[in-house]
């Protein structure tokens, strides 16, 4: 049956709307398992849960629950920038070309700007913001800083949190690599050379447990 | 006024140096215009025209209105009502969240008269064309410039080259689109723009909406990339501006990626026919060319030949075309890439024809001082000699070649205005109305100020990007460094003898026995009677320091010369051209970082290969309208397409600062063109060189190789 | 995008119910990679997205005797997973060239095959062409330089997926869960030209989905590769792609599978260079006329014919590396 635990949900139920209330029998019959799951999901509709119109929903940003309204077709990006006030994401072509919105989920480089803010509930979302604790930058970060990899610094959140996706699943990365790891990040300024080497930088410091 | 200090003796100055708002815009804290989200904050979006031409007759707003969320609209944006390209602004219109503004804006009902149009600059110069503006032909007058008497120079040359070059529609596409958040605090309009000229875009919006420029305001600490884009005041700012007002709410509009390529800014195409020619010895006697280029409904789509080759006989004749597309905007080194791009691979045509090694000719014909050393140095470290000494010879599927190509500039610095607040607890702050377009300037003005006061870094807070602060002019033309850091040198040096001044009353001595030293202050003749900087601050009392400092003539200087080299291997059967290395000999002065100044070497040759290999705006002919308006179909180098790239300054800091954001990016795509030539053979005469053209340029000679 | 209603299906049971016949309505996403552009272009208004992405039975990858992979599972899962890079090379280099590592990510199997084609006329709002119910093919005169040179007519979209030419190739068939339960179905049966059908690609009807895809056990002496030529290398769909599996026995090729993509509206099987190789040894001549015969029926448009050059050399690219393999 349908899972019905966080307080805005609906369950399936409420799909067909219009049937009538004998819906309610239908299902009290079917947990007496009077007619098959198959037979009730026709009649009731697959299991699981709706959301529809502004709600309120939970996200994981950066070890922190948020609460936050969001719309079913409100981004990920638009949760975290325009309602979050997170904006270490950016947008640059919300199309999923850009890279500039890329964020960690549950480890994992994503982009943002092509998923939906109510499916990233009960994932952990790391932005850049939460690469850095405090004051203290991560040593891929110090690099960035130290190596210049970066200009007008509007690409330079996704680049960050796309390199140390790289890094985590490759510790000691080829220039290749890099580039391969990178490839779906755009800089129009060109920082590329100096990416590339804070990359390798920080690799290496990672390396020695810096 | 002093000059600068020599290389040996600088500490801080042109050392390398990390931009100071880096650890902010790597931690992901640095606000930018897109940002901006004030308390009540509504999004503000354009409605753009879907056609390329078309009389406006009805905007029917009524149904926007009625939807719950949308607090201001506008349906009179557009000044005339005559739509010349798809992307002009028609209305536009404020809402509670994004996704509102999303549903406002399918709500319009827009009634158009569409007209013909012309997309591209074939189309526009058939006779009986559509005309882009009723009384106006498409092709403008000819601009024409001419040295020496031409037909006598082709007269007397004993070899000649002739052809026909093209370059394409490039578009700016910075990472961060064009746009602004405004509020208006009482009657003043506080704005926050993604902007080259903080200056420039008060005095334009307060123009703009018949204001007190004294009651604009205009904020920019960190923006995603201009390159020549965001030069001017947009209309989008003055929209922001009133929805704001109608709404009395902060609005932001930031324009969607789409609109961006549509309508702010890209460089003109060109269409070149060109010939050149030389004595047998290899001197350049005469050169004409009778180009084409379009700025869409704008204008200056000039392409800046003959470039930079001595050539005593010289006619050039220019025509604008207009066509129904988005006006041209300065981009990065306007109209020099593509004359490199004709120019080059003209030289390098001829100098075969004259058995002559491309780099000897140039030699030969090339004036300029420090070119010809750079040519030199460049050739020397890149291995010219082992180039192919017949092109296309490789055997085999993939080929090797090399490439050169020369670079200019001309504007240096221009007038500046900084100040300087020193506080009486060492700590000082200074203040220039120019902006960090990521070119390091924030940085660089700390510097400059560290290095004349012989303080650390730290202690220096440098401020810009509002226009609240001193004048400086719009960064663009690579005029910022040359004019900023003269100005806070200036400026510096002022805060010294009024501190200098301090010490002479404490001590009733004449400043002319004073000497600043390190940071402080001491007697010439008594090194043990001294201040440091600390002491010095604290004579202030409890009133900071308020000096005030510009721009002066003998810190920079103008005129840009350098040289690239490229080594490219070309895959005959794919068509694919990879980019092996770029070496520059770059040419800019005295150096103010060597950090920033080699990452923006590094963006310029990137963008170059970028132009030479992959952009283009399409048009669709039957439509009018940019088919490729997105990240995606409009190509843009990435990292797999970065070569190893070696920047060679060449120092001449007696020459002061000079910028060096714009030359760079002049010469890569001539380079690369020429090593094709190089590595096959064939010659490139289109950009950019897309697979699809180099491998049916390869078919032709091919065919044209059986034919024999 | 419009304001839909979204559903988070956790099992399958029903689903088709709730999809219903009408594909504007209720659409199915898996990693939204696709979907989400579709919807923000305002291509597709449906009333309720359905994530599928919690039923757990559309997970996973099994290795046994053939490989049986969930539709859901991700593209970066596909190209790192050691057996099928040994053994389903073809498939695992399919999986790595796809967009970027973040798309790699979030982009599933079987979204992969479903997803819609990338023709910018299609893409874009303001051309109402063919596919979209309107009077023409806006890219048979317009900006062609990407379109298809095989199978076009009357509308010259290419298939942009990675993984259907490599699939094909496999041999794989689809498990399809609808109405009636579950049923398999070849790959090479499920894409469908613009002539047969103009809307849609494929024949999944608007109540199904795919549950998994399986692909049999390659044969002794199989090697296979993927080659995918993009403009832009850093990330791009194929201009041109070849899906090469061949069984190479003593000397001769046993079986020939070469799919292409990014060339035609469906995966493209190069049924004549497999004739010109079936039996053969791989020699230079062999693999030139095998090339050849890949482009024989090829029409280029206006601005494509450099695909006819590329795709035969990519092909013979291809069989020269599997010789050497
Ligand atoms: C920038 C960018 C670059 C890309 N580059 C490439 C590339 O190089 N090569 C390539 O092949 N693709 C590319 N893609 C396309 C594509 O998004 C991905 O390849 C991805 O695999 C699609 O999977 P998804 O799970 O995200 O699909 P979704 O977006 O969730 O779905 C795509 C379509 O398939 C349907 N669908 C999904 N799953 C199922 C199912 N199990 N049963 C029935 N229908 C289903 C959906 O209803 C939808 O119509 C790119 C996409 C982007 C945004
Ligand atoms: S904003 Fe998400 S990829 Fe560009
Ligand atoms: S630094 Fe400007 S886009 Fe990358």
């Amino acid at each position: 049956m349908s899972k019905s635990n966080s307080s805005n949900k609906i369950s399936r139920r409420s799909f067909l709307k219009g049937m009538g209330s004998g819906i309610l029998s239908t299902a009290t019959l079917t947990t007496g398992g009077l007619i098959s799951k198959e037979a009730a999901a026709r009649i009731l509709g697959p299991e699981g849960e709706t959301i529809s119109g502004r709600t309120v929903i939970t996200l994981k940003v950066n070890g922190k629950a948020r609460r936050v309204a969001v719309e079913p077709r409100t981004t990920l990006l638009s949760a975290l920038r325009d309602r979050l006030d997170i904006t270490g994401p950016k947008e640059g072509c919300d199309r999923g070309h850009c890279g500039a919105c890329t964020v960690l989920m549950d480890g994992k480089a994503v982009l943002a700007c092509m998923t939906l803010a109510v499916d990233a509930r009960g994932k952990d979302i790391t932005t850049v913001e939460g690469l850095s604790q405090d004051d203290s930058l991560s040593p891929l970060q110090k690099a960035f800083v130290e190596k210049d990899g970066l200009m007008c610094g509007f690409c330079t959140p996704g680049l960050v949190v796309a390199a140390t996706a790289l890094l985590k699943e490759n510790p000691n990365p080829s220039l290749d690599d890099i580039k391969e790891g990178l490839a779906g990040n755009l800089c129009r300024c060109g920082t590329y050379p100096k990416v590339f080497e804070a990359v390798q930088t920080a690799a290496k410091i990672m390396r020695k447990g810096g | 006024m002093t000059g600068w200090k020599s290389l040996q003796d600088m500490v801080v100055l042109s050392k390398p140096l990390p931009r100071l708002e880096a650890p902010d815009k790597v931690a992901g804290r640095a606000k930018y215009t897109q940002d901006m989200h004030p308390k009540g904050m509504l999004y503000g979006g354009l409605l753009v025209s879907p056609h390329p031409a078309a009389r406006v007759l009805n905007i029917d707003a009524s149904k926007v209105r009625r939807l719950p969320g949308v607090k201001a609209v506008l349906t009179d944006v557009h000044p005339t009502g005559t739509v010349r390209y798809a992307g002009e602004e028609i209305a536009a219109v404020a809402a509670t969240s994004p996704e509102i503004l999303e549903d406002a804006l399918e709500l319009f009902e827009v009634e158009y008269e569409v007209l013909p149009f012309v997309a591209d600059i074939e189309s526009a110069m058939q006779e009986n064309a559509p005309r882009v503006f009723a009384n106006r032909s498409n092709i403008r007058d000819a601009r024409v410039r001419s040295e020496g008497d031409v037909d006598a120079g082709f007269a007397n040359a004993d070899a000649m080259v002739e052809s026909e070059f093209r370059t394409q529609v490039q578009t700016h596409s910075t990472l961060e689109t064009h746009g602004s958040m405004v509020y208006w605090d009482g009657d003043e309009l506080v704005i926050y723009d993604s902007t080259q000229a903080v200056h420039g875009v008060r005095e334009g919006i307060a123009k703009f909406l018949d204001m007190p420029v004294n009651k604009v305001r205009v904020i920019c600490k960190h923006m995603g990339a201009g390159f020549g884009s965001k030069l001017q005041p947009g209309r989008y700012t003055a929209i922001a501006a009133r929805l704001a007002k109608e709404a009395d709410a902060p609005v932001k509009l930031m324009v969607t990626r789409k609109q961006d390529f549509l309508g702010y800014g890209n460089r003109p195409n060109s269409i070149s026919k060109v010939k050149l020619a030389a004595t047998k010895d290899g001197k350049l006697t005469a050169f004409y060319a009778k180009t084409y280029g379009t700025a869409g409904i704008g204008t200056n789509a000039g392409i800046r030949l003959p470039f930079i080759y001595d050539i005593p006989n010289w006619k050039h004749e220019h025509y604008d075309v207009f066509t129904n597309a988005g006006p041209a905007r300065a981009f990065r080194a306007p109209g020099c890439p593509q004359a490199s791009f004709v120019m080059e691979q003209l030289m390098d045509e001829l100098a075969e024809k004259l058995n002559m090694d491309p780099l000897e000719f140039r030699l030969k014909n090339d004036s300029n001082p420090t070119r010809q050393k750079e040519w030199r140095l460049g050739a020397e470290k890149f291995g010219w000699k082992r180039r192919n000494s017949i092109p296309g010879a490789d055997s085999g599927r993939y080929k090797r070649g090399m490439g050169l190509a020369a670079s200019i500039w001309w504007p240096g610095g221009r007038g500046t205005k900084a100040t300087m607040t020193i506080y009486p607890d060492g700590t000082l702050d200074i203040k220039c109305g120019t902006q960090d377009i990521g070119t390091g300037t924030r940085t660089y003005m700390a510097m400059v100020a560290a290095e004349e006061l012989g303080i650390p870094m730290k202690r220096i807070r440098p401020m810009l990007g509002d226009s609240n602060f001193p004048k400086s002019g719009a960064s663009g033309g690579s005029t910022t460094t040359p004019s900023v850091g003269p100005a806070i040198k200036n400026t510096a040096e002022r805060a010294k003898s009024r501190l200098m001044e301090l010490a002479s009353r404490l001590w009733g001595v004449p400043v002319a026995e004073l000497v600043w030293n390190g940071g402080g202050v001491q007697m010439k003749n008594n090194a043990s009677k001294k201040l440091d900087w600390q002491e010095l601050c604290q004579l202030l009392g409890t009133d900071p320091l308020e000096v005030h400092g510009e721009w002066v003539e003998g810190l920079s200087s103008r005129g840009v010369a350098g040289c690239q080299f490229a080594e490219v291997t070309v895959d005959t059967w794919t068509g694919r051209i990879q980019v092996n290395k770029i070496l520059a000999v770059a040419d800019c002065g005295l150096i103010l970082n060597r950090l920033t100044t080699e990452s923006q070497v590094n963006g310029a040759i990137l963008q170059g290969i970028s132009y030479a290999l992959l952009e283009e705006r399409h048009m669709d002919p039957s439509t009018g309208t940019m088919v490729n308006a997105n990240y995606g179909d409009y190509k843009i180098l990435g990292a797999k397409e970065t070569p190893e790239i070696e920047v060679i300054f060449y120092d001449e800091p007696e020459r002061g600062v000079i910028g060096i954001g714009e030359p760079p990016t002049i010469p890569t795509n001539a380079a690369i063109a020429n090593a094709v030539y190089n590595a096959t053979g064939v010659r490139m005469r289109e950009l950019p060189m897309t697979p699809d053209r180099v491998l049916t340029a390869l078919a032709s000679r091919e065919l044209a190789g059986k034919e024999d | 995008m419009v304001n839909f209603e979204y559903f988070e299906a956790t099992s399958l049971e029903g689903l088709p119910q709730l999809l219903g016949n009408n594909r504007n309505e209720n659409v199915v996403m898996a990693g939204g990679t696709d979907l989400l552009d579709l919807l923000k272009e305002r291509i597709l208004q449906p009333k309720r997205v359905i994530n599928i992405k919690k039923i757990q039975e559309l997970h996973g990858i099994q290795n046994g005797r053939g490989l049986d992979i969930g539709a859901l599972t991700i593209l970066s899962d596909i190209a790192k997973h050691p057996a099928i890079r040994k053994s389903y090379t073809v498939l695992a280099q399919a999986a790595g060239s796809i967009a970027n590592a973040q798309l790699r990510n979030m982009g599933t199997i079987g979204g992969n095959l479903c997803q819609r084609p990338r023709c910018w006329y299609f893409r874009g709002r303001e051309y109402v062409c063919l596919k979209k119910d309107g009077s023409k093919c806006y890219a048979a005169e317009g900006i062609n330089k990407y379109h298809a040179i095989f199978g076009g007519s009357p509308c010259f979209i290419v298939h942009p997926s990675d993984s259907a030419p490599a699939l094909m190739a496999l041999g794989a068939t689809l498990e399809i869960y609808g109405p009636n339960g579950r049923r398999a179905m070849p790959l090479k049966d499920f894409f469908q030209l613009p002539e047969d059908n103009l809307m849609f690609e494929n024949r999944l009807a608007a109540n199904e989905i795919i549950t998994r895809i399986r692909i049999p056990e390659p044969e002794p002496g199989t090697r296979s590769l993927y080659i995918k030529f993009k403009e832009k290398d850093s990330m791009d769909f194929a201009i041109s792609s070849v899906a090469a599996v061949l069984q190479i026995q003593g000397n001769r090729v046993r079986k020939a599978d070469i799919v292409l993509g990014g060339v035609a509206p469906i995966p493209w099987r190069a049924k004549a260079a497999e004739a010109e190789l079936q039996g053969k040894e791989l020699s230079d001549a062999v693999i030139e006329k095998a090339a050849a015969a890949a482009v024989s029926d090829a029409e280029p448009l206006d601005h494509n014919a450099y695909k006819v050059m590329l795709t035969r050399n990519l092909v013979k690219d291809a069989l020269l590396r599997l010789r050497s393999a």
